[in-house]
């Protein structure tokens, strides 16, 4: 279980990232990418479900402190947890089992489409709580496109340099 | 009974689940109470030395920038400070303008100090300007070229400002006695005035330098001097000569015209 350090140093590492280099406020910018929810990912597929829960609103929590947001990020991170089989369902295989998936042994494509899809899921539920009534629809669908494509990027970017540095 | 148990042992992690969320809507609904909320209060205990931090980095990588900001905004107030306290010094209705500059080099333990400043006749400097901050005179400049200025500190024994006693308007020449960097002495005040320890000093006016209002500083001892009119009275300046950064130059619209007019009169 040498798993387990290597989880908390990337919580960490990406928490730090997040609070210090993507913040709308420090860059200056309306939108920011929400680099932690690679933590989401990397949650160990092993772990029992009730375990991955509470992982999940624990991050959330943390980032509701950094942004001072209230629960939102704990609500959209709790519900990716919960939602996780389904959505490697989606993704990968109908038959794989959830528990099988090893976020090292994917390929790269595969990999990302599966990121891509918990970023887009991340992303409604977080602006969705963000405008909380429906007269900002097209504030809500701007702010989602846009800030899930600059999330997709940056963690894009973030496993292509990892994956790298490991061969 | 075991039926019960058994269903919420399978549905575990739906329960847990809704708890969860549910935890975080509240948090989402206290969040809208914002004062009250009792998660802020405890948010704020736990992260202020996190933010503290945070602000510092903040505050450091943008620091140029709030400075160059902050010096845009006192040149503006500080021009029209001067002109709504000068407007009977003004014969054309030109108002005052100050130019920023940095102190690059500054000297306080001669006689004759000096100051050098990094802006030049490039940046519209000309000489006998004189170099104020908000909260006191600092020199006149005497020498330039093109990208500095060479200033005669006011902590120099050969440098005179005119002075008053704000509250009753009594002239008298401020200069240095080449003793403590933070005093000066302010003579020729007639011993008619009245005299207390911590009333206020800002300049006379009566020159075209330096501008009239600008705070000096406040009267720290009175002695009057054996057969003498006038008193001999001692300033503690409000702006600390030896951590001079940010000064500015006053530009005096009328200054020329001033200058011909005494220069006729003679």
């Amino acid at each position: 279980m040498n798993k387990l350090p290597k989880l908390i140093l990337w919580f960490l590492i990406l928490l730090f990232v997040q609070a210090f280099i993507f913040d709308p406020i420090l860059l200056g910018t309306t939108y920011a990418p929400f680099v932690y929810v690679l933590l989401l990912v990397f949650l160990p597929n092993n772990w029992p479900p009730w375990l991955v829960l509470l992982g999940g609103f624990f991050i959330g929590f943390c980032v509701d402190f950094i942004f001072f947001s209230g629960g939102i990020h704990t609500a959209a991170c709790t519900l990716i947890a919960f939602s996780r089989p389904l959505l490697i369902r989606a993704v990968f295989s109908e038959t794989m089992a959830p528990e099988n998936l090893k976020v090292e042994q994917e390929s790269f494509i595969n990999l990302l489409r599966y990121v891509i899809l918990v970023i887009v899921v991340h992303h409604f539920v977080v602006f969705v709580f963000v405008v909380g009534n429906t007269d900002r629809i097209r504030w809500f669908l701007n702010a989602w496109l846009i800030n899930s494509l600059l999330t997709i990027s940056a963690v894009a970017l973030i496993l292509l340099l990892t994956r790298n540095s490991k061969r | 009974m075991q039926k019960l148990l058994n269903s919420i042992l399978r549905n575990r992690t739906l329960l847990l689940f809704i708890l969860l969320f549910g935890l975080s809507l509240r948090f989402i609904a206290k969040n809208h109470d914002y004062q009250r909320s009792s998660f802020t209060a405890f948010n704020n205990a736990v992260t202020s030395p996190f933010f503290k931090a945070r602000h510092n980095i903040i505050s450091f990588i943008k620091r140029q920038k709030n400075n160059e900001q902050l010096v845009a905004e006192n040149q503006f107030l500080l021009s029209q400070l001067i002109t709504k306290n000068n407007k009977k010094f003004l014969l054309d209705s030109v108002p005052f303008d100050v130019i920023p500059a940095q102190v690059i080099h500054n000297s306080i333990q001669l006689k004759h100090n000096r100051l050098t400043l990094n802006k030049g006749e490039k940046n519209g400097v000309k000489k006998e300007m004189g170099v104020i901050t908000a909260t006191g005179v600092v020199g006149v400049v005497n020498n330039i070229n093109t990208q500095t200025s060479g200033v005669i500190s006011l902590l120099n024994k050969s440098l005179r400002v005119n002075a008053k006693l704000k509250k009753s308007n009594h002239f008298g020449s401020l200069y240095w006695d080449g003793k403590a960097p933070n005093t000066m002495v302010l003579s020729d005040v007639p011993l008619a005035a009245k005299v207390t320890i911590g009333d206020t000093v800002v300049t006379g006016g009566m020159s075209a330098i330096f501008p009239a209002e600008i705070p000096l500083g406040v009267i720290s001892a009175t002695e009057v001097p054996m057969n003498d009119n006038y008193y001999d009275l001692r300033v503690s300046l409000f702006q600390d000569m030896t951590n001079l950064s940010q000064v500015y130059l006053v530009h005096f619209p009328s200054a020329d015209l001033i200058k011909e007019m005494i220069n006729d009169d003679e």
